[in-house]
C-alpha cells in the first residue's frame, strides 16, 4: 500500500471526508478478486496526485456502516467526495487514466 | 497426499488458434502437453478466414479442426471441458475442469480469449452497481436474504448460481439452454437455483433493481441480477496463479510471452488487440514453444 493511501474504518471516515477538498474511497474486500487489481492503480495515483485528492480504502466486511450508509452493492467501487459532497461514484475496475480523468474534472 | 489424476508438462487453457497452435509447438518439443477448453467457444469458430497467411478462404471451424488434428498428431491430448480452478503450489499447478478432471502440470499456457461479458439489454448499464454485477463472487454478501436472478448457460453462470443460494433467498438461473458440465449443473440445482429458460428482456428499477423481465412477458421480482455469460472467466482464475490482468481483463506478457509469473505464459486475444488469428497463432507458437523448454528445463 502506497504511503499516501489511508486505510479508513467505520469511525475514521467521516472526519477524512471532511478533512479533505476531494476525496477518493475504495470500497473493497479480502475475497474480492477484482478489488485487488484495482489496488497498484489506486497506490500510483495516490503518490501522483498527493496533495490534490486524498485516496482511502474502505474494508467493506469490516466495515458494514458506511456500506451500508452509501448503498454499495457491488465492489470495487470507489466512493468519491468533493467538499463532503457525494458525486456520481465509480463502480468496478476502472483503467488508471479513466479515474485520473475523472478526477481531474473534479478539481 | 493428494493424487492427481492427470500430471503434464505443459496445461494449455482455451481450444482456439492460440491453444491449438501453443499445443502443436508444445508438444514438437516434446513436452507432455494437455489442451483445454470447448472448441466451439472459440471467436474463430464462427468466423470466415481469408486473411490468414496461406488460407485463401476457410471457415474457422475448419481451421479448428485441422488444428485439433495436428495437436493430437504431435502427441497432445485435448480435453473437450472448461477450467473452473486453478492454483499453484511448489512450482506445480493444478487445474480442475467441470467434470471435476483434476490436472498438474509443470507449466501453464492461458489461451482463453476475451470473453463477451455483457448482455446488452435495457437497464443493464443504467442498473450496473446498483444491482446489477458481473461478478457474484465480489458482490454475494451484499444480497443476503434478498432474491437474485443469474444470467447465463455456461460454467461461470452455473458456479454462481450454486454460490448465491448460499447468500440469497430465492435464485432464479436464467438460461435457454444449459450449456454448463452436467457437474456443475446438477450442483446448482441441488443447491435450489431455480431454472428459468426464457430469455431476459429488461431489467428495471428506478434507483435500485426491482425485477427482471423476460421474452415470455414475466416479471421476476429481484434485487440482484448477476450476468455470468460463458466459461469461468480464466482471468478471475489466473490471478490465484499471481497473475495481475490489466482492468480491461487483459494479461500482459512479455516478449517470450510470459504472464510475469514463473511457469505462466499467456497468448492470443487475452493479450489485447488486434484479434486476428494471426496474431493468436503467432503468439502461439512462442508461448508453446517457450512453456515447453520451462517445464522440461531446457
Amino acid at each position: 500500500m502506497s504511503g499516501n493511501t489511508v486505510t479508513l474504518t467505520d469511525n475514521n471516515f467521516d472526519s477524512f471526508i471532511e478533512g479533505n477538498p476531494l476525496v477518493l474511497v475504495d470500497c473493497w474486500a479480502q475475497w474480492c478478486k477484482p478489488c485487488h487489481m484495482l489496488t497498484p492503480i489506486l497506490d500510483e495515483l495516490a503518490d501522483e496526485m498527493a496533495g490534490k485528492v486524498a485516496i482511502g480504502k474502505l474494508n467493506v466486511d469490516e466495515n458494514p456502516g458506511i456500506s451500508y450508509r452509501f448503498n454499495i452493492s457491488a465492489i470495487p467501487t470507489m466512493l468519491v467526495f468533493k467538499n463532503g459532497v457525494m458525486q456520481e461514484p465509480l463502480v468496478g475496475v476502472r483503467p488508471k487514466e479513466d479515474i485520473k480523468k475523472y478526477l481531474q474534472s473534479k478539481m | 497426499m493428494k493424487v492427481f489424476q492427470l500430471s503434464y508438462d505443459v496445461a494449455i487453457v482455451g481450444m482456439g488458434a492460440a491453444g491449438l497452435q501453443a499445443a502443436i509447438s508444445s508438444s514438437r518439443k516434446k513436452a507432455k502437453t494437455i489442451v483445454m477448453g470447448r472448441s466451439e467457444d472459440s471467436a474463430l469458430h464462427g468466423a470466415e478466414v481469408e486473411n490468414y497467411f496461406g488460407v485463401l478462404r476457410a471457415t474457422g471451424k475448419e481451421l479448428l479442426n485441422i488444428g485439433m488434428e495436428q495437436a493430437r498428431s504431435f502427441g497432445a491430448k485435448l480435453l473437450q471441458e472448461d477450467i473452473i480452478e486453478m492454483s499453484s503450489s511448489e512450482g506445480a499447478f493444478r487445474l480442475l475442469s467441470d467434470s471435476g478432471t483434476e490436472i498438474e502440470a509443470k507449466a501453464v499456457v492461458i489461451a482463453s480469449g476475451i470473453m463477451r461479458k455483457k448482455l446488452k439489454i435495457p437497464g443493464e448499464k443504467e442498473l450496473f452497481g446498483k444491482g446489477v454485477s458481473y461478478c457474484a463472487s465480489c458482490d454475494c454478501n451484499f444480497y443476503k436474504g434478498r432474491p437474485v436472478a443469474v444470467i447465463g448457460a455456461g460454467s461461470e453462470a452455473a458456479v454462481s448460481a450454486e454460490l448465491m443460494t448460499h447468500y440469497a433467498s430465492k435464485v432464479y438461473w436464467v438460461a435457454e439452454e444449459v450449456d454448463a458440465s452436467e457437474n456443475l449443473r446438477e450442483k446448482a440445482l441441488n443447491a435450489g437455483a431455480e431454472p428459468v429458460s426464457s430469455p431476459p428482456k429488461e431489467i428495471i428499477g428506478d434507483d435500485k433493481v426491482s425485477a427482471l423481465v423476460l421474452e415470455d412477458g414475466s416479471e421476476l421480482e429481484v434485487n440482484g441480477v448477476f450476468i455470468e455469460l460463458g466459461a469461468r472467466s480464466t482471468t478471475d482464475m489466473a490471478m490465484d496463479l499471481g497473475v495481475m490482468p490489466t482492468p480491461d481483463g487483459e494479461i500482459n506478457v512479455d516478449k517470450d510471452f510470459s504472464a510475469g509469473v514463473e511457469g505462466v505464459y499467456a497468448c492470443g486475444d487475452i493479450t489485447g488487440k488486434p484479434w486476428q488469428v494471426a496474431k493468436a497463432a503467432g503468439e502461439g507458437g512462442v508461448a508453446g514453444e517457450m512453456a515447453a523448454k520451462y517445464a522440461r528445463g531446457l
